[in-house]
């Protein structure tokens, strides 16, 4: 608690979340402009822009997470405070699961931040509870597992700006195919990439029962990518917690 | 009979091919300040992290107040360290960092904030507690570095040149809180320097590595009795009286008399011999009648034992180093 508390504190009183948040805010309100001008001029169904907003919501909240948690381990080796830590004697594993809650606190405010725009754009068709409950189930599952894959990256990577660029990579080639025009290729190729790719899988099914009316439990093999990417993250993060915080990357302790 | 506070066995630390720290062997009791010496890359900061257990040994191992390596979590609730380069969060008061840490070795909230209060007073950061560290003067952070190290009360201190890039009065407030916790505190202190002045100011004993290995582990005085290093002092005479002087001093044996600095009026003697060995010269220069303007020795004795020690080696080490040799 200690740890996770004061990581916190890290986070949001020297000014990098509420500057993250700042930048998510602007973001999505230019994106809600956009999109409520489409749905006023009839480009867009009001249902579309709610699940538009929200996908936007949900993959910039945890891009910014996975950053965040991408300076969790090779920031503090880089000013020097990560052998303070190490020095202490709470265990590596406890010491990435601190970072990964506080890492986690930046998807919850995104998400806090997203409920007035989903719910001016969702006003008057009954999807507002809906799309915020779906928001916060699928980005709370897609946050937890990409943080805790940027800690894994964070400990292995060589610098601070490798971790970071990595990091970023790694989410814009699981987001882009889930943006590309008329969407992944079609048939059993395109099915498999679609539902075997963590964030288009969890992006998919809010569009399934927000924008398709599907029921909530018709697309729920949709969900198994994100669950897996979960535990293929948070097993060897504290598995190997102590191989991971070194205080030169990859070295054995 | 006690075991000793700080004891290590045969310690070694392999980073592929190169050795770290090599079966490094020595027992260090309450209340001493161990001075930790070698060139650049001989081991000591790798040294300080093996008993801090922030690095596990290759092979060996260590004891601290009777706790054995094999716990490291119980070693680190015995040792503290202020690491070489230790980073300090800049917008964190010196009070929220002292009582996070504390908080870290298990005190609750209350007390974490009165012991990290006391700890500032006794530091003289009192006034500073609630500014922020980014605020706060290299030797500020340093004595808060130390006040960090000793949150948990512990058997062992380590410090990584904790004087590095400080004033002559931050250099002595250092040394003053170094003697300190030796004394008051009964705490063994392992202090990793450059400054051979400092060692000989405080250290009971100094350790001098090389390449990972012991070449030395005596007591100050006997380190620089054993070795019978060369010491060298720049005398000044009237310019009249040098040939005199040179003919004289020259006359001695294992001395050598050499011009100093180019100064015509100054030579510099250096002598092999024992350490009563610049008496003899002054005898001599005085015997015939040379008036002696300045007298000045140069270095300190455990400088000159030091350079003895490791000279060749050190050079060869830190050559080593600029060639990115592993």
């Amino acid at each position: 608690m200690a740890v996770a508390g004061q990581e916190c504190r890290d986070l949001w009183l020297s000014g990098r979340g509420p500057l993250l948040l700042f930048a998510f805010s602007l973001l999505l309100s230019a994106f809600t402009y956009l999109a409520a001008t489409n749905q006023a001029i009839n480009f867009l169904e009001q249902r579309e822009a709610v699940n538009l907003t929200l996908q936007i919501a949900v993959a910039v909240g945890v891009l910014v997470t996975l950053l965040v948690s991408a300076d969790g381990i090779s920031g503090e080796r880089e000013r020097g405070t990560l052998e303070g830590l190490l020095l202490t004697p709470v265990s590596r594993r406890v010491l990435v699961l601190g970072k990964l809650a506080a890492a986690l606190t930046v998807w919850f405010a995104t998400f806090v931040v997203s409920v007035p725009y989903i719910w001016v754009l969702g006003r008057g068709v009954s999807v507002v509870g809906q799309a915020l409950l779906l928001s916060l189930v699928i980005g709370t599952v897609l946050a937890v597992g990409l943080a805790a894959l940027g800690l894994l990256v964070s400990g292995l990577s060589a610098s601070n700006k490798v971790s970071i660029a990595v990091s970023f990579f790694i989410l814009l080639a699981l987001f882009a195919p889930t943006q590309l025009p008329g969407g992944l290729p079609k048939g059993w190729f395109g099915d498999v990439l679609g539902r075997l790719n963590p964030v288009g899988a969890g992006l998919h099914y809010p569009t399934a029962i927000l924008v398709n009316g599907h029921d909530w439990t018709q697309d729920l093999n949709y969900l198994i990518a994100p669950g897996v990417l979960v535990v293929l993250a948070i097993v060897p993060l504290t598995l190997l917690s102590d191989r991971i915080v070194q205080l030169e990357p990859g070295s054995v302790r | 009979m006690a075991q000793p506070n700080l004891r290590t066995r045969q310690l070694t630390k392999r980073f592929g091919t190169r050795i770290g720290v090599d079966a490094l062997t020595f027992d260090a009791e309450r209340g001493e300040v161990v001075g930790l010496l070698g060139p650049n890359g001989a081991g000591k900061t790798t040294t300080i992290r093996l008993l801090s257990t922030v690095l596990a040994a290759t092979s060996g191992d260590f004891s601290v107040a009777g706790v054995p390596s094999s716990r490291p979590a119980e070693v680190r609730r015995r040792v503290g360290a202020l690491p070489e380069s230790a980073g300090y969060p800049r917008y964190q008061t010196g009070l929220e960092y002292l009582t996070y840490f504390a908080r870290l070795f298990g005190h609750n909230r209350a007390d974490a904030i009165r012991l990290a209060s006391r700890l500032l007073a006794e530091f003289g950061l009192a006034e500073r507690a609630a500014r922020p560290i980014s605020t706060y003067s290299r030797g500020m952070r340093q004595r808060l570095g130390i006040a960090r190290a000793l949150v948990n009360d512990p058997d062992v201190v380590f410090l990584d040149e904790p004087t590095l890039g400080l004033d002559p009065a931050g250099q002595l407030q250092i040394l003053r809180v170094v003697r300190d916790i030796a004394a008051r505190r009964r705490a063994t202190v392992v202090l990793s320097t450059h400054m051979l002045a400092e060692v000989e100011a405080v250290c009971s004993k100094v350790l001098i590595l090389d390449r990972g290995r012991v070449i030395k582990w005596s007591t100050v005085a006997e380190v620089t009795a054993a070795v019978g290093a060369p010491r060298s002092a720049v005398i000044r005479v009237p310019l009249d009286q040098i040939g005199t002087a040179v003919e004289a001093v020259g006359a001695l044996p294992g001395r050598t008399v050499s011009a100093a600095d180019e100064r015509p009026d100054a030579l510099r003697v250096t002598t092999t011999g024992s350490s009563d060995g610049m008496n003899a010269v002054l005898a001599e220069l005085l015997r015939a009648s040379v008036p002696i303007l300045a007298f000045e020795v140069e270095g300190t004795r455990l400088t000159d034992a030091y350079l003895s020690l490791t000279g060749d080696a050190g050079a060869a080490a830190d050559a080593d180093i600029a060639k990115g040799a592993p």
